[in-house]
């Protein structure tokens, strides 16, 4: 009853067709807009907030730094690792000590706590990634990370998802077996 | 490309259940509570399958077996998955890709040893547990299906360290962790395309046959029949020197 008569006093207001060529372009925006800039957000995550502002450039550019200096794993076992706090410590007992990041990290090895790096590249649970057999390939971090020295916040720069391992495995004639990678 | 199989000397078996405690931690096995286990959904990779034989001591016997995937190389499960996430590969290993699983149970419903296993839940362990998970093992979750690798985990690890040594396996390098749990030393491990290695030896053997051998299911884990120490005069009587 009071949906027919409404709709029947909005029809003599205004016919139906002229709200709908309102109102449709209106929705057609929203849905369009809205989607882009989801999927802009899903594409472009912005960097995560580190614990520590850890900036690669200084250490990798200026210092010259060996990635594998902090990141031993990488040749020697499935997982890069990230250092431990004693590592940096090296340095940072004297090295610019007066600068607010680095009085973070001296606090949290004083406290004899590790920082909760947060991770940037991660597969899912269902994927076993090795290092070791990459780099033993001779594959630069590079090929897979970018060039981590010109990042201030370390970014994702390369797709690794299931498509991109497996063709750059067959173009290598790396075992393509999925208990290569799913075990 | 090594084909792998396996060895079980049921001569040697006590029993003892060490290979199923060791298959569990290794590869992150939900723990099988009284309830889990009452409604038959309990998994085990491998387990110990005990049978009777007479009643009063001293003509009571007990033997023991371990049943495990028999990674068949005409394996009954792998046709019936509408997915493909379990099919045979060039290394003789019956694989299970859990993420491609999509839990209908045809396999385990099609397979004789009844050696696979669904997770009917999602797998829980106490809190404290987590730190012992097996990093190198997916943790399976609710509705996908799994099974023995033949610790794959382990193979691969193996190659790598040979690799990095620049040497080829040996036999013997490969070992999964309920043989290398196996205090007689009941399951042998290795390479059965090379008739030079331990197992295949050993599957050479008078003693040997295969479970359910009839359905042609052509398994590559192969036992060894018990000695019987009563029945003097039995032709398999001597146990094969290890
Ligand atoms: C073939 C591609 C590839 C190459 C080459 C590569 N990585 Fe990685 N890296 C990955 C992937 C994929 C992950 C995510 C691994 C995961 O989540 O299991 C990762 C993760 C990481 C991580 C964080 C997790 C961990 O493993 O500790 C670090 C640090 C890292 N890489 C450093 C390096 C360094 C340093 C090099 C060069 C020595 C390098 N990577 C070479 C693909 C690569
Ligand atoms: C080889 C010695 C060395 C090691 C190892 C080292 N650093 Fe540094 N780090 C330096 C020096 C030198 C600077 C100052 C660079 C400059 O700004 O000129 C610096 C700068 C920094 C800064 C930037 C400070 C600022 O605000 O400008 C941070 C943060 C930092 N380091 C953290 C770390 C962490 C975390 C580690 C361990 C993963 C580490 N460093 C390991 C030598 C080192
Ligand atoms: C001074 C020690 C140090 C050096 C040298 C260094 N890193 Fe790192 N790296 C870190 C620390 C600490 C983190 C964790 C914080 C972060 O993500 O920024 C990290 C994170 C990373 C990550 C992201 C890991 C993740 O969370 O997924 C990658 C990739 C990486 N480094 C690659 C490299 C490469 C490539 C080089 C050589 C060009 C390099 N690193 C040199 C200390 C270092
Ligand atoms: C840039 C090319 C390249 C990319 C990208 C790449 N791989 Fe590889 N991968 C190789 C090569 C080459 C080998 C063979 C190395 C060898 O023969 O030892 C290999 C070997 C492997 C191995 C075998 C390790 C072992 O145990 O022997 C695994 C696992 C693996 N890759 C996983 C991955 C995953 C997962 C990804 C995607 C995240 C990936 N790879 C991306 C080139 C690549
Ligand atoms: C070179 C490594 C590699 C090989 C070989 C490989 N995969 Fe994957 N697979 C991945 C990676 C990395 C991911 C996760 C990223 C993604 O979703 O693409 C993945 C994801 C998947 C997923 C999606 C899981 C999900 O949760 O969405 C399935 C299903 C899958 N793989 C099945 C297979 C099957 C079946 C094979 C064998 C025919 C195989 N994979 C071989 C690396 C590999």
């Amino acid at each position: 009853m009071a949906t027919t008569a409404g709709g029947r006093k909005l029809g003599r207001v205004m016919p139906t067709g002229r709200v709908l060529a309102i109102i449709v372009p209106f929705i057609v925006l929203l849905v369009v807009g809205g989607g882009t800039w989801y999927l802009y957000g899903a594409l472009n995550p912005p960097p995560k907030q580190q614990p520590i502002a850890f900036p690669h450039p200084v250490h990798v550019e200026t210092l010259q730094l060996d990635c594998q200096f902090c990141h031993r794993g990488a040749a020697i076992g499935p997982a890069a690792t990230v250092p431990a706090v004693e590592q940096c410590m090296f340095c940072h007992k004297v090295a610019v000590t007066d600068r607010p990041e680095v009085q973070k990290l001296r606090a949290a090895w004083e406290k004899k706590e590790p920082i909760d790096w947060l991770r940037v590249y991660r597969m899912p649970d269902t994927v076993r990634f090795v290092h070791e057999a990459h780099i033993q390939a001779g594959f630069d971090c590079a090929v897979c990370h970018g060039n981590v020295g010109q990042q201030q916040v370390v970014q994702h720069a390369r797709d690794l998802r299931m498509g991109d391992c497996v063709t750059c495995h067959r173009v290598n004639e790396a075992p393509t077996d999925c208990t290569t990678c799913h075990y | 490309m090594p084909k792998w199989g396996m060895l079980v000397d049921l001569d040697r078996c006590s029993g003892c259940r060490a290979c199923v405690a060791a298959c569990q931690i290794e590869n992150n096995v939900p723990i099988n509570t009284e309830e889990i286990v009452n409604q038959r959904r309990g998994i085990q990779w491998i387990r110990i399958e005990r049978y009777w034989e007479g009643t009063e001591y001293p003509a009571a016997k007990v033997r023991n077996g371990a049943m495990l995937c028999q990674h068949c190389r005409n394996a009954p499960c792998e046709p019936v998955c509408p997915v493909y996430a379990t099919y045979h590969n060039s290394e003789g290993l019956n694989t299970q890709i859990y993420n491609r699983c999509i839990g209908t149970r045809y396999c385990a419903n099609n397979d004789p040893y009844n050696v696979r296993f669904f997770n009917y839940w999602e797998p829980q362990w106490p809190e404290s547990y987590y730190h012992y998970l097996n990093p190198d093992v997916t943790v399976r979750s609710k509705g996908v299906m799994e099974k023995c690798t033949f610790c794959v985990q382990r193979i691969r690890r193996t190659e790598r360290q040979a690799k990095r040594e620049g040497r080829a396996l040996k036999d013997g390098d490969v070992q999964p962790a309920c043989v290398q749990a196996c205090p007689t030393d009941a399951l042998v491990f290795g390479d059965i395309s090379d008739t030079g290695s331990r197992v295949s030896r050993l599957a050479q053997d008078k003693r040997h046959f295969r479970v359910l051998e009839s359905l042609g299911t052509d398994p590559v884990v192969f036992y060894l029949k018990k000695v019987d120490p009563q029945h003097v005069g039995d032709a398999a009587k001597q146990p094969a020197a290890h």
